[in-house]
């Protein structure tokens, strides 16, 4: 029998180095790699959208987002993905798998994807500039507003795009979550498109 | 060419798949060789409103029944194909 030793790290481990990228001065966009986070896949069960959303109500006090939008709680993100079905974005285990799969028994499947998706936060005065580059959505705040969100492609690799609430100096927030085995590609365009501002790059633990 | 899917709102055609007619029904298992054959292989070639099936594979992944005018590409329908949005329809 072979003895395997997992080993939980990130997806961007290689390709992300931490500092100043592309043109100097002040930094026209923040690419942050969130880590450590979990992350789970709710699906209806056929003819369960109802039960779906008072279980969802009742264990994490909000509605399930039935249109592409993302719902934040005190201690989680709700974000649409799909028809019937949604993420369930937390951190410290409070709504991970065994936790939720009670909850979502009777009338959904449940999906661990914590380890599956890389999460990239995008901010700064130029964050839509570079989604521009990368993104066919119309990312106006008149048309994506805070908790809008999108099940979407950039650079032909499928996301899930949604707009957090507005940093501390009110600038517009983007997530992106990606398949982790696309992360490392997706990270290299997105350094692509945003080199000319100037970018800060880091990783973290809050969001 | 645009598509309006009805879960994702106007998206752009690199992020969907074409399948083809939506027409063809798979026929029942007693129908004979002759139906089986025009089912998997036989196609109208249409110059004109065609009902198709199309996967928005780079969005919400649900497969669409589209209304398009092969000549023109006007689009003048799009549902959701069987099954998509299940939880809704009645267990
Ligand atoms: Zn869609």
């Amino acid at each position: 029998m072979v003895e395997f030793s997992w080993v939980v790290r990130s997806p961007l481990e290689h390709a992300l180095v931490a500092g100043p990228y592309g043109a100097s001065g002040e930094a026209g966009v923040s690419l942050t790699e969130i880590r450590n986070f979990d992350l789970i896949q709710v699906m209806a069960r056929r003819g369960k959208a109802t039960e779906v959303a008072t279980a969802a109500k009742a264990r994490l006090g909000v509605a399930a987002p039935e249109t592409p939008k993302a719902v934040q709680t005190s201690d989680a993100a709700l974000i649409w993905s799909g028809p019937d079905q949604f993420l369930v974005l937390s951190k410290g285990g409070k709504h991970a798998i065994n936790q939720l799969s009670q909850a979502f028994a009777s009338s959904a499947s449940l999906s661990d994807q914590s380890h599956a998706r890389a999460l990239i936060s995008i901010s700064g005065a130029k964050a839509r500039a570079v989604l521009a580059k990368l993104s066919s959505i119309d990312l106006h705040p008149d048309a994506f507003p805070v908790g809008a969100a999108a099940a979407t492609s950039m650079d032909h690799t499928s996301v899930t795009l949604w707009r957090g609430d507005d940093g501390l100096n009110g600038q517009a927030v983007f997530n992106v979550l990606v398949f982790a085995t696309f992360a490392e590609s997706l990270w290299h365009t997105m350094l692509d498109s945003a080199a000319e501002y100037g970018v800060a790059i880091s990783h973290s633990e809050e969001f | 060419m645009r598509i309006v899917c009805p879960f994702c709102g106007e998206r752009e055609l690199g992020e969907f798949t074409y399948l083809g007619d939506a027409k063809p029904q798979r026929p029942a298992a007693d129908a004979g060789e002759d139906a089986v054959y025009d089912y998997v292989y036989l196609r109208d070639n249409i110059a004109g409103v065609m009902s198709e099936h199309w996967y928005h594979g780079g969005g919400c992944r649900s497969w669409l029944k589209i209304t398009r005018n092969t000549l023109t590409h006007e689009i003048s329908a799009v549902e959701p194909a069987a099954g998509a949005g299940a939880a809704k329809v009645g267990a």
